[in-house]
């Protein structure tokens, strides 16, 4: 024999070691025939013993298979029976589009929506059944979305109670109440022999089974139940070292469970932030259009009028705004004949919406009576019509109130050498978020308050946002026109 | 005296107590066929007397129908009284057919027995050929029958008798699973509740069980799954593969896994469905992707399992979707750059395919390989495992010591008759439609 006595105790094969790739049978040959012929008997054998193997296997026919037994020294593999449903066509749509993405998991449907995650079982339609005894007191689907909601309800009680225990180690106590379950769920518009026959079922079949029936809800077996028929056990926690940061952050399902919400919750926010700001601008773009029209509604006006009239008019009527405002509003502006108890500025006294600017308005212009008794400036009047808009945030100031509150409005800084007037006097507003402002800077004619030229100037008296403006401090002396003055110092 | 009564109500105080009357059942029969002491039974030579001893013993021998039309001798496994009858003659008999895979065992009628063929033999001694040990013919029988039920050698002894306590019943018959109702092979652990009823309807998409099909259809109505709820991470025409995280769709992984254990003699439920993922291959139409197969895998597996279990669901078997999820497993491994092998025990079918693909692998590359090759390079290129590919290569005779090294025998005419042997692949995998990056535990 050619063979050594090496070829009878090989050494333990080297994984890592090349393997040189005999490329011909006839290489074994040439050099240890005995060992070549064996191993081709060997091979020739092996292909033996498969074949039949195989070919049980695969004679076993498809579909509704009659499998051929054979006998016991070969392994036979049967092929299970199967039949087709009748009813599959029926009760299973063709509404499946596959989007041309792969498709993404959205999470377990327990969490995302209101999804029933309850069937009704065998006791639950046998019941209904009876208890719907021919007629219809309560439909299927009505029970199934009843016993699953108070199966939550249920386990949330359990939850606020402390009773929920990881693992079974007991019976699981019902601990929701029939009237706090019919309060919870009176949206689902239950009549309340049905709700509370529904109620006791439930309860008394959760009595029977000592666990939820809801199998979700179900406390897993403890990990030392040998029980073989019960499973799901869970798994501990593979002990993986603790670095600091490990027991500064506690990663399990709570914490992926609350970063979901907030990832939810910010998205909602963003959403609503967008809406907001779509709104916002809109505002904005119609307010700009507004003050435009404004205007140019004005200049068209008034200018006609400065030559229509020439003397100051007797009697102002009073036009109501068209828009609901405060109260206030409402009594001066129903308050057409009483002389107002105050001197105003002379300016309009503009009305416009409730603060919480939700529509835009509808502004009004309202006749300012005082302004009769004014000196004009410029010595022309005007009248109002009644079409013609207020401004925002340039509500009168009412001398009264700023007297109860002790605000006095400043004063007209000292006439310079060579002047006649101040050269600047201060008009009084309400501003924005119902600040006080008194303004001494006309931004649109870019003139101090007190110096406009010209009707439409004086007109366009104050708007918000003005330059030079300030809130008055409590207490500050001031004097301001002389009309104003003698108003306020009381 | 071992006897499973039909139950009626779903009791449920812990399932240990409906578990406990089952167990004590199985007990009671293995004391009397354990120890290999088989029953005498009376003689059958006065016929009408055999209706005076009936309800049938377990453990009895006899012949009995199969659906072949044809008797085949079976062996009473268990027993209990037809729900719809009290008479003594009106039980129904758990079969197990000695010629036969256990997947075959059923529920069977009085009138399938040949009660002419009771056993009445006596239990003389004989010698046991190979072993040269004196038995009694029972004895020398029940060994022999031990030797049909393949796929257990991995397993130890207790286990292993164990295992066939807990699992020798089957509790439900035939499943109803979208366009299919099929005939389960195993036992699988329903909750207890579930016992009862011979027959469960699942929902194709949600894997959700029920007991009438009522239930499913009022439940299709409001499911608006149409396909596994998970990621879907290969597409190649009307092939899909969809990746499931058993801790965040851990009903469907729990559904899943009570359905799969109906044909899975050795899946183990033992423990919760979070450390696994399940990647389960369907065919895609305008009604959904439905579900064809699966295979699950541990998340992190210390044995470098890359593979738990694998299904092909029966009416889609021989259609070469095994082979396509083996070679599945084995791409997700190549990505992950290691080297996986199937959890053991494996199945007799489980085995067959495996070997087919190693074979398959590892045969092509020796055949175009042109210089020398280690083991762990082969390894490299195929994400198998070394010790799978020494056993492969062995057993094919494809590796001899020669001249005190070891050559590997790479003859194109020996490759070929092995790989014929080794049958077709399966579906093709297409790595360019394969989206995925392995998965990382948070944390």
């Amino acid at each position: 024999m050619a063979m050594s006595r090496l070829s009878f105790r090989p050494r333990p094969l080297d994984i890592h070691k090349k393997l040189p790739i005999l490329k011909s049978a006839r290489e074994f040959e040439d050099d240890d025939p005995t060992a070549a012929a064996v191993a081709v008997a060997r091979a020739g054998v092996l292909l033996r013993q498969s074949a039949p193997e195989l070919t049980a296997a695969t004679t076993a026919t498809e579909g509704e298979g009659n499998p051929t037994p054979t006998k016991k020294n070969i392994q036979e593999i049967p092929t299970p029976q199967f039949d087709a449903v009748g009813t599959y066509e029926r009760d299973y749509t063709r509404t499946f589009a596959q989007p041309t993405c792969y498709i993404r998991g959205r999470g377990a449907r327990a969490e995302i929506g209101e999804f029933v995650e309850y069937d009704l079982d065998n006791e639950d339609e046998d019941w209904l059944e009876d208890f719907n005894n021919e007629r219809k007191n309560l439909n299927p689907e009505k029970l199934e979305v009843l016993l699953f909601k108070l199966e939550i309800l249920d386990h949330k009680a359990r939850e606020r109670a402390g009773a929920i225990t990881p693992t079974f180690i007991g019976p699981v106590p019902v601990l929701l109440q029939l009237d706090a379950a019919m309060e919870a769920l009176q949206f689902l518009s239950v009549r309340y022999g049905v709700f509370q026959a529904v109620y006791s079922y439930w309860k008394d079949k959760r009595e029977r089974w000592q666990k939820p029936i809801l199998r979700r809800l179900q406390p897993p077996p403890p990990v030392n139940d040998t029980n073989p028929y019960n499973v799901f056990r869970p798994r501990e926690k593979a002990h993986r070292l603790h670095t600091r940061r490990m027991q500064r952050r506690e990663n399990n399902i709570q914490s992926f469970e609350k970063l979901r919400m907030v990832r939810r919750n910010l998205d909602q926010a963003k959403a609503l932030m967008d809406a907001l700001v779509k709104r916002e601008e809109t505002k904005r773009e119609a307010m700009e259009c507004e003050v435009n029209l404004q205007r140019i509604q004005m200049k068209y006006k008034h200018e006609a009028q400065l030559v229509d009239e020439g003397t100051a008019l007797s009697g102002f009527q009073q036009v109501s705004s068209r828009f609901g405002s405060s109260e206030d509003d409402y009594a001066d502006s129903d308050d057409t004949t009483t002389e107002q108890p105050y001197i105003r500025p002379p300016v309009f006294r503009p009305r416009f919406a409730d603060h919480k600017l939700s529509v835009i308005p509808t502004l009004r212009i309202k006749r300012e009576r005082e302004l009769k008794r004014r000196p004009q400036q410029n010595g022309w009047v005007f009248k109002r019509d009644p079409e013609e808009p207020v401004l925002l945030f340039t509500r009168p100031l009412d001398p009264e109130k700023l007297v109860a509150a002790g605000i006095k409005p400043p004063p007209d800084p000292p006439i310079e050498n060579g002047a006649t007037m101040p050269p600047f006097r201060c008009r009084g507003r309400i501003g924005r978020g119902g600040r006080i402002i008194f303004d001494r800077w006309n931004p649109l004619l870019q003139t101090p308050i007190g110096q406009e030229t010209s009707y439409y100037a004086v007109a366009r008296g104050q708007w918000r946002g003005v330059s030079g403006a300030w809130a008055v401090a409590r207490g500050r002396h001031q004097h301001g026109n002389t009309l104003a003055v003698a108003a306020a110092a009381a | 005296m071992g006897s499973m009564e039909a139950s009626t109500a779903p009791e449920n105080g812990t399932a240990a107590a409906a578990a406990a009357g089952a167990s004590t059942a199985c007990n009671g029969a293995a004391a009397s066929n354990g120890g290999g002491v088989e029953r005498r039974l009376r003689s059958s030579a006065a016929s009408a007397s055999w209706a005076s001893h009936l309800p049938l013993e377990v453990g009895t021998r006899v012949m009995c129908r199969w659906r072949d039309q044809k008797l085949h001798p079976v062996k009473v496994i268990e027993r209990r009284k037809s729900s719809t009858s009290s008479s003594p003659a009106d039980y129904e008999y758990y079969v197990h057919y000695t010629e036969f895979n256990r997947r075959l065992d059923e529920w069977v009628k009085l009138e399938q027995l040949d009660l002419e063929t009771v056993e009445t033999d006596v239990d003389e001694k004989v010698e046991d050929k190979a072993t040269s040990l004196k038995m009694t013919r029972h004895q020398k029988r029940k060994i022999d029958e031990t030797h049909v039920e393949q796929g257990h050698e991995e397993l130890d002894a207790a286990s292993l008798r164990e295992h066939e306590e807990f699992t020798k019943v089957k509790n439900i018959a035939k499943i109803e699973l979208g366009r299919y109702e099929i005939d389960t092979w195993y036992f699988s652990p329903f909750p207890p509740e579930y016992n009862d009823s011979p027959k469960l309807f699942f929902c194709e998409f949600c894997l959700n069980f029920m007991k009438r099909k009522e239930q499913l259809q009022r439940h299709m109505k409001k499911c608006d799954l149409k396909h596994p709820p998970g990621d879907e991470i290969y597409r190649s025409g009307t092939l899909s593969m969809f990746e499931v995280d058993g801790k965040k769709n851990k009903v469907y992984g729990q559904n899943l896994c009570y359905l799969a254990k109906l044909f899975l003699d050795h899946k183990t439920l033992y423990y919760d469905v979070d450390l696994f993922l399940f990647y389960v291959l369907c065919e895609c139409d305008d009604r959904g992707c439905h579900m064809v197969g699966y295979f699950s895998k541990e998340k992190h597996s210390e044995e470098s399992y890359n593979l738990a279990c694998i299904l092909t669901l029966p009416p889609y078997q021989r259609k070469g979707y095994g082979k396509f999820l083996i070679a599945f497993s084995y791409e997700l491994s190549k990505k992950e750059g290691k080297v996986g092998t199937p959890e053991r025990p494996l199945s007799d079918l489980g085995l067959l395919s495996y070997r087919g693909y190693w074979t398959r692998v590892l045969l092509e590359i020796l055949k175009k390989h042109k210089s020398n090759i280690s083991i762990k390079e082969l390894s490299d290129m195929t994400a198998i495992k070394a010790d799978d590919i020494l056993s492969t290569l062995q057993s094919l005779d494809l590796i001899q010591y020669r001249k005190g090294q070891h050559v590997i025998c790479a003859d194109p005419k020996v490759l070929d008759r092995h790989l014929k042997a080794a049958g077709r692949g399966g579906l093709e995998v297409d790595v360019s439609k394969l989206i995925w990056t392995p998965y990382k535990e948070q944390g």
